[in-house]
């Protein structure tokens, strides 16, 4: 009765008339926020219908409510007009809805083949896994998309991005209804995206219904039928996408001017070199990467899953190990690499992995705050507990950190709340360098602000913030210089004015 | 798709490297070497008296290792198959004594293992009480459940049956010891069931990352439950074994067996953080560390130093273990 895109033209015919999937009136709320409000939703069979929203929009409850990973409050959902009960991921695949998650949802230690059949493996005589078969169907799809992966090779040992062409085989790999893609060309060339485009136009082509959730505007453009807005869990509109302009999308998915986030108060940086990296290899990633930031300045990199930011973000502040070049916090050098020694020259990293790398969770608020300079607060070798709570109120206020008390678990905090404690946590420790690593995500429109606000402030202070970034308007918001990387190596570095979301994307792909 | 051709290439390692990252070969190129060092260095070490009474030895271990790798794979841990040894023992040997039944006997002590596996399994899985607590609980609450009940005396097999005791002294043909012949029949058919059954697939794919399986969409509470039931079935295999060769139920009956067995599946290149290994790595963890402890003792060197020794080789086969799959994944 469904279609599979691996045997083509052996399920029966799609009735067209009837929705493939009608989400109605649906509600979530996790503890402290709704996320999504009374949203409709309904997928034609063999459209293909964008989902867009900003971070925090709704889009991923959404979709997790469609996969069966969470379950929903209220509304109800009907398969071709069915009403059916999703209470798990296999209710979903049972409907025939395979959702490719943004990440990376596969065994590593399994092979590509395996993983591709990981929902249901063909079985020959007495129930026992048919390898050949796995081998023999996984080589025909990626032939039939024309993705170039090995079957055999161990799914881990892979690139990102040939990961996620092995998340998006899968979903076509068994009979599907509706097939969901959630940011699938994050880490994929350009050669690949177009690839992926004419494989998503053919599964439509099949009455397959696609969702397709992006926020990069042209790519909308390009694939999309119809597209849905949802903005802080709300569903804004549903339109075709031949009514829709840039501004009109734009305007729909902020429900403001982008310019109003970037509110800019800091003068122009100043001259002093307050990090330099010169020539910077690690053994995995980073291949000679040299820059300087000013103190003042906000120095923005930018790259495609995989460039290398996170890396490089944690190998300058000491985090990790470096197999070459130097690194020099305010004229001293960063020896012997480690956070020690970087914590005293007055480098530190924000991290992108706040739960994590960041945060101990269950410490109360001050506990996390002060992490970084208890020495400071010492008195014989005892923290002077009064001294500790001065010094983080005092933050608090600064930087307006909603939270009960001192005392509150900082897991109990919103992400922008959290992320304010991690900042402070550094600029206690009197920072000369501050390294930010996707300084919003996670992190709901309207807290963003202010964190774009506390990161201008920041650097009106006369540190040097180096942020990495995978969001284009942020990047182009808020920083004075531009640096782009890609497979580890830096292959741009250009000013503000003279950056195009262009220019930027070329030094990306490399 | 140059790119990704190029990346494709980069990440496949020569065939070399691949046969050798095998975990397996490398565990057997270990066995033959301590095969070959006390075969020069102990008289009679390589006779077929020894080895077969060496693999009659590990029988126990080898049947209770099928379950433990399992557990472990799933990406929990058991350490109550030890009490649970001289536990089923009583419910075996006093219906035996009471019925001169095998069958009965084994029935009941199987379905006695069944029971401890759900609880442990259902506390696990649906309660969500970390393996590790669950089964160190049900390990002293059996442990102190034999004491109280034997008043720390031996119930001896009274009823001595000729198939019971075929168990602990038969061998098939003359040569294989039964015991070792139940080991290898299980080992064959669990291994099957882990490498070509989807349910073994199922389990690897629930310890090597949970979430993900559950997005596949297996009932991945389901799967851990079972892999505790399989894990107890077959440590009471072990244990009607073990009653068999010591004709009797004993208080003290597989006193740290359960930390032999982990060494052992450990050595045998099995990850406690669940997804990786193989039955076949962890028999010949078995095996390693049994004809050791033969060798050792052929060599006249007392018991304390063969602890000494097995704790060396199990942290320095896990450091190089780790050192390797840091270096594969790091590409």
């Amino acid at each position: 009765m469904s279609v599979d895109f691996l045997h083509p033209g052996e399920g029966a015919a799609i009735d067209t008339d009837v929705p493939a999937l009608e989400l109605r009136g649906i509600g979530k709320r996790f503890p402290g926020v709704v996320a999504l409000d009374n949203v409709d939703f309904t997928l034609e069979p063999g459209k293909i219908h964008a989902l867009m929203g900003e971070n925090g929009a709704g889009k991923s409850t959404l979709i997790k409510i469609m996969a069966g990973v969470y379950g929903k409050d209220a509304g109800t959902i009907r398969m071709r007009g069915r009403e059916v009960d999703i209470k798990s991921p296999r209710d979903s695949l049972k409907e025939g809805i395979k959702v490719v998650f943004q990440e990376i949802a596969l065994i590593s230690e399994f092979t590509v083949a395996e993983n591709i059949f990981l929902e249901g493996y063909p079985t020959g005589k007495a129930g026992s896994i048919d390898w050949k078969k796995i081998r023999a169907d996984s080589a025909a799809l990626f032939n039939r998309i024309g993705f170039d992966v090995d079957p055999a090779a161990r799914t881990g040992s892979l690139p990102v991005s040939q990961q996620q062409m092995v998340e998006i085989a899968r979903a076509l790999a068994h009979e599907a209804r509706v097939v969901v893609m959630d940011e699938p060309t994050s880490s994929l060339t350009p050669n690949e995206v177009s690839l992926l485009f004419t494989v998503i136009r053919r599964v439509a082509a099949l009455g397959i219904a696609v969702v397709y959730v992006s926020h990069k505007l042209d790519e909308v453009f390009e694939i999309a039928d119809t597209v849905t807005v949802l903005r802080d869990g709300r569903h804004i509109s549903t339109r075709p996408i031949g009514e829709h302009t840039n501004d009109t999308l734009i305007q729909d998915m902020i429900g403001r001017r982008i310019d109003n986030l970037f509110p800019r108060k800091r003068g122009a940086p100043g001259s002093k070199v307050a990090l330099s990296v010169e020539n910077l290899s690690t053994a995995k990633k980073l291949d000679e990467v040299s820059f300087e930031a000013r103190a003042g300045e906000v120095l923005g990199f930018f790259g495609l899953m995989g460039a290398g930011r996170t890396e490089l973000a944690k190998a300058i502040v000491g985090y990790d190990p470096i197999t070459a070049g130097t690194i020099t916090v305010d004229g001293q050098r960063l020896a012997p690499h480690d956070t020690r020694t970087g914590v005293k020259l007055g480098i530190g990293l924000l991290t992108e992995d706040r739960k994590s790398e960041g945060l101990m969770g269950e410490l109360p608020v001050y506990q996390n705050a002060s992490l970084a300079s208890l020495g400071a607060f010492a008195r014989l070798g005892f923290v002077d507990k009064a001294k500790e709570n001065r010094a983080v109120q005092d933050y608090v206020d600064r930087f307006r950190i909603k939270t009960p008390s001192l005392f509150q678990q900082v897991k109990n905090l919103s992400g922008g709340n959290q992320q304010k404690v991690l900042i402070s946590r550094w600029l206690m420790r009197g920072l000369k360098v501050i390294v930010v690593d996707e300084p919003t995500r996670g992190i709901d429109v309207g807290a963003k602000s202010e964190i774009f606000a506390l990161i201008d402030r920041l650097a009106g202070e006369g540190l040097a913030v180096v942020m990495m970034t995978s969001e284009m308007p942020e990047l182009l918001g808020l920083s004075d210089r531009i640096a782009v990387m890609c497979e580890g190596r830096l292959t741009a570095i250009m000013s503000r004015e003279e950056a195009t979301q262009e220019k930027i994307l070329n030094a990306a792909i490399g | 798709m140059s790119l990704a051709s190029t990346a494709s290439a980069k990440a496949q390692p020569s065939m070399l490297a691949r046969l050798f990252a095998r975990q397996e070969l490398a565990l057997l190129v270990c066995l033959v070497l301590v095969l070959v060092f006390f075969s020069a260095t102990v008289e009679n070490f390589l006779s077929v008296r020894n080895m077969t009474n060496v693999l009659g030895q590990a029988s126990l271990a080898l049947t209770a290792g099928i379950g433990c790798a399992i557990v472990f794979i799933s990406g929990e841990v058991d350490i109550s198959i030890g009490s649970l040894l001289a536990t089923i023992a009583l419910p075996l040997i006093i219906i035996m004594n009471d019925t001169n039944s095998l069958l009965l006997g084994v029935s009941a002590a199987l379905l006695f293992g069944l029971i401890i596996g759900a609880v442990n399994g259902y506390l696990t899985a649906y309660a969500g009480i970390n393996s590790l607590i669950v089964t160190l609980g049900t390990m002293f609450i059996m442990r102190g459940g034999v004491y109280l009940y034997t008043g720390q005396r031996a119930i001896s097999d009274d009823a001595a049956l000729d198939s019971f005791i075929a168990l602990s002294d038969g061998r098939l043909f003359n040569i294989i010891p039964y015991s070792a012949v139940i080991a290898i029949v299980l080992l064959a058919a669990f291994g099957y069931m882990m490498q070509h059954r989807p349910f073994g697939r199922q389990i690897y794919a629930v310890g090597g990352n949970q979430e993900v399986a559950r997005l596949a969409g297996y009932d991945v509470r389901r799967v851990k439950f079972i892999c505790f039931i399989i894990s107890s079935l077959l440590a009471t295999v072990a244990g009607i074994i073990l009653a068999a060769r010591v004709g009797s139920a004993q208080h003290t009956a597989g006193l740290n067996f359960e930390f032999q067995v982990v060494a052992a599946t450990v050595l045998g290149g099995v990850s406690l953080a669940g997804g990786i290994g193989s039955l076949t790595g962890m028999a010949l963890g078995v095996l390693i560390l049994q004809f050791l402890s033969n060798g050792l003792r052929g060599l006249g060197l007392p018991t304390e130093w063969q602890l000494v020794i097995t704790g060396i080789i199990i942290i320095a086969a896990v450091a190089v273990d780790e050192a390797k799959r840091r270096r594969a994944n790091g590409g």
